[in-house]
């Protein structure tokens, strides 16, 4: 009897939280993206907003930028990440160092990672400067613009400051706990030292490698600092295209704001969904999975 | 062989490198009072930007310790809300389990921005808009999944053995839970609680929207700073930043420590 309503008590916080304003938010813009707003007398459901906003060129080539952004950038850490996470393993130094480069990013926030990148890669950042001092450039401007521009380096690498780190940790979890004899036992057959990591360590690791990709795309795809800070005028990535229709003072802009909101939640989580689906595929090779 | 060893030293130290000189830049811009292009160097070093940090004209220092107050608040309620889901997560299979995980984890993948500007009418309606409990509130969305994902993997480490012995013993489930379960998990306890408050902490978006420009936190006074490129003062503020969060994890695990003398754990 106890036993059977304990579990539900337990999680009952959480999930009147959960519930109250996670769920309850994401349903009333899902609401006034379908444009039911009784605040200002809409009441009808509708999916005009969606059909304007998809047809609309302004936001197709913001959905294409931002897609580009945080694949790109995902993608590019989750390699170096892998690489990193491999190289600590095989340096079996172990410990501080590790310990330093994994937790550097994660107390630096993302408001202060976008300083370090501007401080270094703007026009007149510390790069440009070396490049002048060594006569390799001939004034601030024959550098690239880095920053503010249209192939959205300066975001990217924004990302990849916190983000290479992060997958690193990760993976790194996953290697140390990877019997060391699976290799061994692997080059023992005959395996090259490449063989023996693409068919051997690589399946382990792909599960969380795979999450840890899903995680810093839907994080990038979903943020608002570090496009708004770095990022170009036109095209704006979706969130911040979502807060301008936001603001607008006409509130029958606000089916525009939260149409973009939604479909930035839809492709997460169908990001997610594909994830179970590719987990299901994985599982049956390696029989194992940590998540 | 040898030959490889030394390429993965040198990924691992290009990673330390690029990861440290970024930030004794900005120490190093803190500090610089004239440093215009092309110079490497400053060309003069001063206390300007601390100068102003600390002046009570730009009321930083009270601004950040009402951010702290802030974070610590987040971080208390998130931890007591987490710690029970976690444990029930970890050690009881009830139904909907899968769905209740699902549904604790997503905030990781959904956007903090459509679930605030979802929300943010109905805080409105409700008075909570603009008020120190509505960013709490707010707040413990992006904290919940970190806290339970961290506290769910420690209590099944540890299972209920212990508990178990301690109710054969006789303690009563409070003695038992304050006695027992809190000491094994505190370290668990501890990485929990400085995941959450760096995110809280670090959050700008959800209290500037859900603040409404009332509730100023540490983040929205830096904010301005980088975006005009106001190197000198957006570094100061930048290393404060960075700072107080290390002195306020610090403190958090000192006193964790003093409060549980013991320093290792059986289960690790």
């Amino acid at each position: 009897m106890e036993n059977r309503f304990k579990p539900y008590l337990m999680i009952m916080p959480v999930m009147i939280i959960i519930m109250g304003i996670f769920i309850l938010g994401l349903f009333m813009g899902l609401l006034q993206s379908l444009g039911y707003f009784k605040a200002i007398g809409l009441t009808e459901i509708t999916l005009d907003y969606y059909k304007e906003v998809l047809s609309s060129k302004d936001f197709l080539s913001s959905l294409g930028f931002s897609l580009y952004v945080s694949i790109v950038s995902s993608l590019i850490a989750v390699v170096l990440g892998i690489v990193l996470a491999y190289s600590i393993v095989q340096r079996k130094g172990k410990g501080r160092l590790a310990e330093v480069i994994f937790k550097i990013p994660i107390s630096v926030p993302h408001i202060v990672a976008v300083l370090l990148v501007y401080n270094i890669l703007s026009q007149s950042g510390i790069l440009p400067r070396l490049l002048y001092a060594l006569g390799l450039i001939r004034d601030s401007s024959s550098f690239p613009s880095l920053i503010y521009d249209r192939r959205g380096i300066g975001i990217m690498i924004t990302y990849l400051w916190k983000e290479i780190p992060f997958v690193a940790m990760v993976v790194y979890t996953v290697l140390d706990n990877i019997n060391e004899r699976l290799t061994e036992v692997a080059l023992n057959l005959g395996a090259s030292r490449r063989q023996a990591f693409f068919h051997v360590i690589l399946p382990l690791i792909l599960p969380s490698a795979f999450s840890a990709f899903i995680i810093i795309f839907a994080f990038s795809f979903g943020a608002y600092e570090v496009p708004f800070l770095l990022g170009p005028t036109t095209p704006k990535t979706l969130p911040v295209k979502a807060y301008v229709e936001y603001i607008n003072p006409n509130f029958a802009n606000r089916p525009y704001a939260m149409v973009i909101n939604m479909i930035v939640t839809f492709i997460c989580l169908g990001l997610v969904w594909l994830y179970f689906k590719a987990f299901k595929w994985i599982s049956k090779y390696t029989g194992d999975f940590n998540g | 062989m040898a030959r490889k060893g030394i390429v993965f030293r040198i990924i691992t130290y290009a990673a330390a490198f690029l990861l440290a000189v970024p930030l004794l830049v900005i120490l190093v811009w803190s500090f610089a009072n004239n440093w215009p292009w092309p110079l490497v160097f400053p060309k003069e070093f001063g206390l300007r930007g601390w100068e102003y940090f600390f002046s009570p004209t730009s009321n930083s220092i009270s601004i950040l310790l009402y951010s702290i107050l802030l974070s610590l608040t987040v971080t208390l309620i998130t931890l007591l809300v987490t710690i029970p889901a976690s444990r029930a997560l970890a050690l009881y299979e009830f139904k909907g389990k899968k769905l209740v995980e699902i549904l604790i984890l997503a905030p990781l993948i959904v956007s903090p921005v459509a679930v605030a500007m979802g929300i943010h009418q109905l805080f409105i309606k409700l008075r909570l808009a603009n008020t120190f409990f509505g960013v709490v509130l707010v707040h413990l969305i992006p904290c919940i999944p970190y806290s339970v994902r961290i506290l769910k993997n420690i209590f099944e480490s540890v299972g209920d053995k212990f508990q178990m012995q301690g109710k054969v013993l006789g303690a009563s489930p409070i003695q038992n839970f304050i006695y027992v379960n809190l000491p094994i998990i505190s370290p668990g306890i501890l990485s929990a609680a400085s995941l959450v408050f760096t995110v809280s902490f670090s959050q700008y978006f959800l209290t500037f929207l859900i603040g409404g420009g009332r509730i100023i936190t540490y983040p929205m006074i830096m904010f301005p700073f980088v975006q005009s490129g106001d190197r000198m003062l957006a570094s100061v503020y930048s290393i404060v930043f960075i700072l107080a969060s290390l002195i306020c994890l610090r403190s958090m695990d000192r006193l964790l420590k003093k409060y549980y003398k013991r320093g290792d754990y059986f289960y690790l």
